[in-house]
């Protein structure tokens, strides 16, 4: 689906991909986190090669990034201290990791605590999630991703179920908390002006190769209609 | 206007497909009724069976509070209320001990036949999932009963022998349902956690179980149930449960105690089902 892309995100950068449905957002946010292997090219992430991979330094790649779905990535019948220390089984074993869900150690409660509190949602630590909307459900995404502490955060869609005066909301948390915490953001958005009000760089995706590439404000009208317009190939609309 | 017309897709064939399988099904119940030589007529009783029947049917408006025929009576026997709660006493005992064995055994055999729990592993791992599913297969095609005729030739009337019995068949099938339920879960938060770097292991239980619990401790509640009726009936081959009394009562024609045995056994189904209503509604909302 992706083909002849070639990206550089820098360190501490924050990025918005656009571009119509079946562009290749979703794919190129899964080839960065190494769910998806390229079958040609080369992704070099952190330093480390994502070609071969053994599963164990693949894990170890992934809990030092964070991933932000569209919903449903929680799980509803948890509650929201759970799902949030759920974002260190990358880091921890499986016993250990079975004890933070039963018996919670009063360092990683604290910690929870201090986190709902930077996003908001302090009072709902011992809900269960599902009892939350959905803009408090993805706070609770980006608490646990919090807990993750990982170099970058990514994220698919994450304010397609939100309403919007809430994405705003969300996604001015999302980019202060990158910036206080160093991340790199890479965030795939329906919303052009949105993209462009909160990310310096855009990325515009269509067919799966680059359409756009550059600051968000070179972006005219223009060119966005263009990357959005169902003209072209019968392929691209069947899609 | 012509032209929406022209454009009107075509509609689907005729549902042959079900309509045949309708058709087989129908034929099939025809056979059945041909082949065992089944009548209407045969469901009215003859004349002494309809006696019989008016008797035990007009026994269940007066249940036996003492027994019916106090002359008869070994010395040492207990009140006939005691018995009846004797009885219901050892058919619980049975079905508690028999559905926590199960619930265990189907637990473990339920995940190694889950195809979510083998997600993300090698595909070799697959001989272990469908060996565990031919040994669930087989625990559940034999019928409790059957299972209490061998343990009793095996075991005798133990305690052991009755437990087992329901115990084997019961593992088999919580097994199947729950590896069903937890195939059934929703996958969306199992695989957000396979992204932050969690082992399959993690994967599976913290992201994929959660999910499926409220289902399987309901469908576990149910089984107890079922397994309560399993436990009396059991008594029908000499175990103590309640089935054994009601047996007595009725080779002897006391159709009276029968039905306090029979009051008595629907009312604890009926106690099991209203707190199982309250567990679940719990555990579901």
């Amino acid at each position: 689906m992706l083909r002849g892309l070639n990206l550089e995100v820098g360190c501490g950068e924050r990025v918005a991909l656009l571009g119509p449905s079946g562009a290749g957002k979703t794919t190129l946010l899964r080839v960065i986190n190494g769910v998806i292997v390229p079958r040609s090219g080369s992704v070099e992430v952190q330093g480390v090669n994502l070609r071969n991979l053994e599963p164990r330094a693949q894990r170890q790649l992934r809990s030092r990034i964070g991933f932000v779905h569209q919903d449903h990535s929680l799980v509803s019948n948890l509650r929201v201290l759970h799902n949030v220390v759920a974002g260190r089984l990358g880091q921890r074993g499986f016993w250990s990791s079975l004890r933070g869900i039963v018996r919670t150690s009063q360092a990683d409660l604290l910690e929870v605590h201090r986190i709902l509190e930077r996003v908001g949602i302090g009072d709902k630590l011992y809900q269960r999630t599902d009892s939350l909307s959905g803009g408090q459900q993805q706070r609770v995404a980006l608490a646990r991703a919090l807990f993750q502490q990982p170099k970058m955060l990514l994220a698919d869609e994450p304010v397609a179920s939100v309403d919007p005066t809430r994405s705003r909301d969300l996604l001015s948390l999302m980019t202060e908390l990158a910036a206080e915490e160093g991340w790199t953001l890479v965030v795939s958005l329906h919303d052009f002006e949105l993209a462009r009000e909160f990310f310096p760089r855009v990325i515009g995706l269509r067919h799966g190769t680059v359409f756009f590439d550059g600051l968000a404000a070179d972006l005219t009208p223009l060119m966005v209609a263009e990357l959005y317009s169902l003209e072209g190939t019968a392929d691209e609309q069947r899609i | 206007m012509s032209k929406e017309f022209k454009t009107l897709p075509t509609p689907p064939r005729l549902p042959t497909r079900r309509a045949r399988i309708l058709l087989g099904i129908l034929l099939a119940a025809v056979l059945a009724f041909v082949g065992l030589d089944l009548s209407l007529f045969d469901l009215v009783p003859s004349g002494g069976g309809l006696e019989l029947a008016g008797k035990f049917f007009s026994a269940a408006f007066q249940p036996a509070w003492q027994y019916q025929d106090a002359s008869n009576l070994p010395a040492d026997i207990s009140p006939f209320l005691l018995q009846v709660g004797r009885g219901l006493w050892t058919t619980l005992t049975y079905a508690v001990a028999a559905i926590s064995l199960s619930i265990v055994g189907g637990m473990v055999l339920g995940l190694l036949a889950s195809a979510s729990f083998w997600e993300r592993r090698s595909g070799t791992w697959g001989v272990v999932r469908w060996s565990v599913r031919v040994l669930i297969a087989a625990m559940r095609s034999i019928h409790e009963i059957l299972f209490a005729v061998v343990f009793l030739a095996t075991l005798g009337i133990t305690p052991a022998a009755a437990v087992l019995a329901i115990a084997i068949p019961y593992t088999g099938t919580l097994a199947k349902v729950f590896s069903e339920m937890l195939d059934e879960s929703p996958r969306a938060a199992a695989d957000a956690l396979a992204y932050l770097g969690a082992t399959p292991l993690q994967v599976f239980f913290l992201g994929r179980l959660p999910n499926a619990i409220p289902d399987i401790a309901a469908y576990s509640f149910y089984r107890f149930e079922c397994a309560v009726r399993s436990s009396a009936v059991l008594g029908f081959f000499g175990f103590t449960t309640i089935g054994l009394y009601l047996r007595q009562s009725f080779e002897n024609l006391h159709y009276r105690e029968v039905w306090t045995y029979l009051y008595a056994l629907i009312l604890v189904v009926a106690l099991l089902e209203v707190w199982s209503s309250q567990l679940r509604r719990k555990f579901v909302a």
